[in-house]
């Protein structure tokens, strides 16, 4: 089975946030640039699928800017994967997420997979955009949102739940498929110390801008701008409770719900 | 000129879902009213959703029904959405933010080509006749401010940042398309098909409910948890917990809140015996009000919470479930 996995590099969660001066965009320096959780569950879900079924083979791609891309690919051949390939975003070009599947569509050409992983979204943008776009422009069915994905050999299909709002549906489908991965349900592994010296010289394979752009076709990107980012104002600590006894602590609290937050009639 | 809006609602058990009565809400005031409002439902078993669409500030209701639709992938609710807005005067298309329909978004705004956002808890028209969004990123922990041209937008609500829509008279028509010339289903070998699905049942989950409690490892012991879920059960609320109690195996992943779990946003986040690492934070910081009770007055959960009870949480958390009960008249 040939598995291709989507893959994000994105700041890390401790990293300090800090607009730039017109707020345009968040200040690079200082931001540590990981692989995006939900893409960790995804690369997992790949490998397990992998050591699952035999002769099988694992391709992570991502579209971005140097150096963080191609150090997130580094990351996720550490990891296991097989191949990567790195499609050069120029540094400072817009991150649009349907110029990504488009960009993104352009790739897989190049690759013959029977099944496409994904975070479900990004950890940064939480947008969760690129998965069904690119499902859409490769005309296949897409599910976001799944844990468990299995191969079934004897019916050629895959049998996987995807998590929904109030509860989870058990889905079988045949490929090709577009899977978007819940976080963190497969508890992903991490990469060992060899593997990670290993990876360092592995060979990434390069789709230069270049090489995509004149491949897009006539599309609007940009329709969809980014303004600014603003932070939210900084919360200045919980005010504290007095208290004598716990009913006199449960029923003041209850008090301030109830008539200063309006949380609850 | 105001947009022509489309908003693809959603029935949970044949009733019109919360987030459905939110969109509505915000189609009408990006309407206003000139602009019309066009209200769809697709599934089966829609009378009682689609009557009450009718009478929440829509201009017509629009019902795809059919069996083989309860269980529609993403694609065919994609085909049906579009032989409704392709010729059709309609310029911006809500999507409510729950995890089936919001992938929607991509689709749509890939086949048109339009500029799309999901998450919105903020959305207003422009000068130019376009849309700006504001939608949380990073766990909360910044707003991103988006604006949206071209002709068709797409933007996919979160839930809950929205008051629902107030009932109008008289009630819009409401008219039932035929079944659909999509895939349905029906097909001989259906390329996929939906086995089993499981209710989550005991109260709200936690992506949908108004309010969470969640515990950590201030419990000391597994069961010590049910003080968790008899407050959360007082307050009509989702239960979740932090990553301690999560690997420790007390209650299973799917409670978790936190980066490596579930982002929430609920109109009020109690948080039991949780310190406050980072990794919890980021799940919970965009709730509205935010309540602690922790023993350690030192704890960072004191930090971002609104209101705080220092003290004995077996003590405190008995005491304010038997208050909830009482001003809520359960007891």
């Amino acid at each position: 089975m040939e598995i291709v996995v989507l893959v994000k590099p994105v700041p890390d969660a401790e990293s300090r946030l800090r607009p730039n001066a017109g707020g345009t965009e968040l200040d690079g320096e200082g931001i540590k640039w990981v692989l995006s959780g939900y893409d960790e569950s995804a690369v997992e879900q790949a490998l397990l699928l992998k050591a699952a079924v035999p002769g099988s083979s694992v391709r992570c791609i991502s579209f971005g800017p140097a150096p963080r891309t191609e150090e997130v690919l580094r990351a996720s051949v550490a990891l296991g994967c097989d191949r990567a390939t790195w499609v050069e975003r120029p540094v400072g070009m817009p991150a649009d997420p349907l110029l990504c599947a488009r960009v993104l569509r352009e790739a897989l050409r190049k690759y013959p997979h029977d099944l496409i992983l994904a975070g479900k979204q990004a950890g940064d943008d939480e947008e969760g955009i690129v998965p069904s776009a690119l499902a859409e422009l490769l005309g296949v069915e897409s599910f976001g949102s799944v844990v468990d994905l299995r191969w079934h050999a004897e019916e050629k299909r895959f049998r996987f739940q995807c998590v929904l709002d109030s509860g989870s549906e058990k889905v079988e489908a045949a490929g090709p498929l577009l899977i978007g991965l819940q976080q963190a349900w497969n508890d992903p592994r991490t990469a060992t110390l060899p593997n990670i010296l290993r990876s360092r010289k592995a060979t990434i394979d390069r789709l230069p801008w270049s090489d995509v752009a004149p491949l897009l076709g006539a599309f609007s990107a940009g329709r969809t701008t980014s303004q600014r980012f603003r932070l939210p104002p900084p919360r200045t600590g919980a005010r504290l409770i007095d208290y004598q006894s716990p009913e006199e602590a449960a029923e003041k609290l209850v008090k301030i719900l109830r008539e200063e937050a309006k949380v609850f009639p | 000129m105001r947009p022509s809006v489309l908003v693809v609602g959603e029935a949970v058990h044949g009733q019109l879902s919360g987030p459905s009565r939110e969109a509505l809400n915000v189609a009408r005031s990006l309407a206003g009213s000139e602009g019309r409002v066009t209200g769809l439902l697709i599934g089966h078993g829609l009378a009682a959703a689609s009557a009450e669409m009718a009478t929440l500030g829509t201009d017509r209701v629009r019902v795809v029904e059919d069996a083989a639709l309860t269980s529609a992938t993403c694609s065919t609710l994609a085909a049906i959405v579009r032989a409704e807005v392709e010729g059709a005067q309609v310029s911006v298309v809500l999507l409510t933010g729950s995890v089936r329909y919001r992938e929607l978004a991509g689709r749509l705004a890939a086949r048109w080509d339009a500029s799309v956002a999901t998450g919105a808890t903020e959305l207003s028209p422009t000068e130019g006749g376009g849309l700006r969004v504001a939608r949380p990123v990073f766990g909360g922990r910044a707003t991103e401010e988006l604006d949206l041209g071209g002709p068709r937008c797409v933007v996919a609500l979160r839930p809950h940042a929205f008051p629902p829509a107030s009932t109008t008279a008289p009630a819009a028509p409401v008219e039932r398309r035929a079944s659909p010339p999509f895939p349905t289903g029906n097909a001989p070998a259906p390329k996929v098909s939906a086995l089993e699905s499981t209710e989550v049942t005991g109260g709200p989950s936690l992506g949908d409910a108004t309010i969470v409690v969640s515990g950590g490892r201030g419990l000391r012991a597994p069961e010590n948890f049910r003080l968790v879920e008899e407050l959360a059960a007082s307050l009509g609320a989702a239960v979740g917990a932090s990553r301690a109690v999560t690997d420790a195996g007390w209650r299973p992943g799917s409670y978790q809140v936190g980066q490596t779990g579930r982002s929430v946003a609920p109109q009020l986040y109690v948080a039991v015996g949780i310190s406050g690492a980072i990794q919890h934070v980021v799940g919970m910081v965009s709730s509205r009000v935010i309540v602690a009770i922790n023993s350690d007055a030192q704890a960072p959960i004191f930090r971002v919470a609104d209101y705080g009870i220092v003290g004995d949480l077996f003590a405190i958390v008995p005491a304010l479930t038997k208050e909830i009960r009482k001003v809520r008249g359960l007891s």
